[in-house]
């Protein structure tokens, strides 16, 4: 029973059916299976680290320069994007070589930087531990949405979808009709 | 010379930013309830790229592409700080109302990656054409877009009433949003395919 109750919050709070953040990122990933779960999971690591760096540059503008805030999580975003290719160089440069585009499509995005934006909008999120379960929820809960749109993009690219509805329109339309059922729940 | 006119306004039709492309679409989904919230965006939307992709254009090309998508992103994040100000002056209730879309405006995929992959290999006369067009054709897209949910969530157009019986408010939700770019993205496509076959 929790795991279902979990499950359906982690539907009505999701970044893309609910807030559209990201959709053009999963539209990219879904494309195939790999790519799909490696997307996924890099922004999944993206909005967890993120979010505790947007703990902090809160806590440093503290009201203040609330039009740099965007710059500061630029920057923050900007470390970890440097970092994670760097530490994946390190680890191994044939890995490096195999799963770097995924983290340049998984830096700056809306899933990403809108996820930032919500954990700080979020009056709730008081503390840093607050700012990194969001972080990861917000990054699960991009999983499951990608889930959702990769089991499907396979029916909606076929030759049965008329010419012009085939991929990206039928996706959109998909979309819409999960986002209704989504919004039910909320 | 037609196909190099034709490659500057691929932007506007064969490779429209949010139809063809699909960059964007966050906030075309969920910004464009109304058709001044749209301007809006237009308004944020083109200041900001148009001066952040020709900045970003003279970033060294040298650099890494990591370091050029940051500074590319920071560029674009100091950019919104006047022209949040500006729209505020201007749209405020819409900024409001746009929220936290209107700063992820400035780090959209048309400054982030688009630059890189396309723009820096042009020259700056090229650039300035095609930046114009891929703006424009996310400008138009967006307005066609709160334009015609507006109308059939409200049943105005700039809270102009219209003479319709029926509305469904479904349409000015993130659901309705959804459905009613696919079929927006689904029209296009057809009348693209058509100009295509006219064409040969």
């Amino acid at each position: 029973m929790f795991l279902i109750v979990s499950f359906l919050s982690q539907l009505a709070g999701n970044l893309i059916f609910t807030q559209a953040l990201g959709t053009s990122t999963v539209f990219i990933s879904a494309k195939n299976k790999r790519s799909f779960m490696g997307v996924a999971f890099i922004i999944c690591i993206f909005t967890t680290f993120g979010s505790m760096g947007a703990y902090f540059a809160d806590r440093l503008l503290n009201g203040y320069f609330e039009n740099f805030r965007l710059f500061a999580y630029v920057l923050i975003t900007g470390i970890i994007y440097l970092s994670s290719l760097f530490i994946l160089w390190c680890i191994s440069k044939r890995l490096y070589g195999r799963l770097k585009k995924y983290i340049h499509i998984s830096s700056f995005n809306c899933a990403v930087m809108g996820t930032l934006y919500m954990i700080s909008e979020n009056p709730e999120n008081t503390n840093i531990s607050d700012y990194l379960l969001y972080g990861l929820q917000s990054g699960l809960g991009f999983i499951i949405a990608s889930v959702f749109v990769a089991t499907a993009y396979k029916r909606l690219n076929c030759a049965k979808v008329p010419s012009s509805f085939r991929g990206m329109p039928a996706m959109l339309v998909y979309l819409g009709i999960i986002s209704m059922a989504v919004w039910t729940l909320k | 010379m037609k196909s190099m006119k034709n490659r500057i306004t691929d932007g506007l039709l064969r490779d429209n930013t949010v139809l063809s492309a699909g960059m964007i679409i966050s906030p075309a989904i969920i910004c464009t309830t109304s058709f001044r919230d749209s301007l809006a965006l237009v308004y944020a939307f083109s200041v900001i790229t148009f001066f952040a992709d020709i900045i970003a254009y003279l970033i060294p090309k040298k650099l890494p592409y990591a370091v050029r998508v940051i500074w590319t992103s920071a560029i674009s994040s100091l950019l919104y700080v006047p022209v949040r100000e500006l729209t505020m002056m201007i749209y405020p209730e819409s900024v409001e109302r746009i929220g936290i879309y209107f700063p992820l405006i400035a780090v959209n995929s048309l400054i982030v990656y688009q630059t890189q992959h396309r723009f820096l290999n042009l020259d700056f006369r090229e650039l300035l054409g095609n930046l114009v067009f891929y703006i424009l054709g996310f400008d138009i897209v967006v307005l066609v877009c709160g334009a015609l949910r507006e109308l059939i969530a409200y049943g105005t157009v700039n809270n102009k009433v219209m003479n319709i019986s029926m509305t469904v408010s479904g349409a000015g939700l993130p659901f309705g949003g959804f459905i009613i770019l696919g079929i927006i993205c689904g029209i296009y496509r057809k009348i693209r395919s058509l100009l295509s076959s006219g064409e040969d």
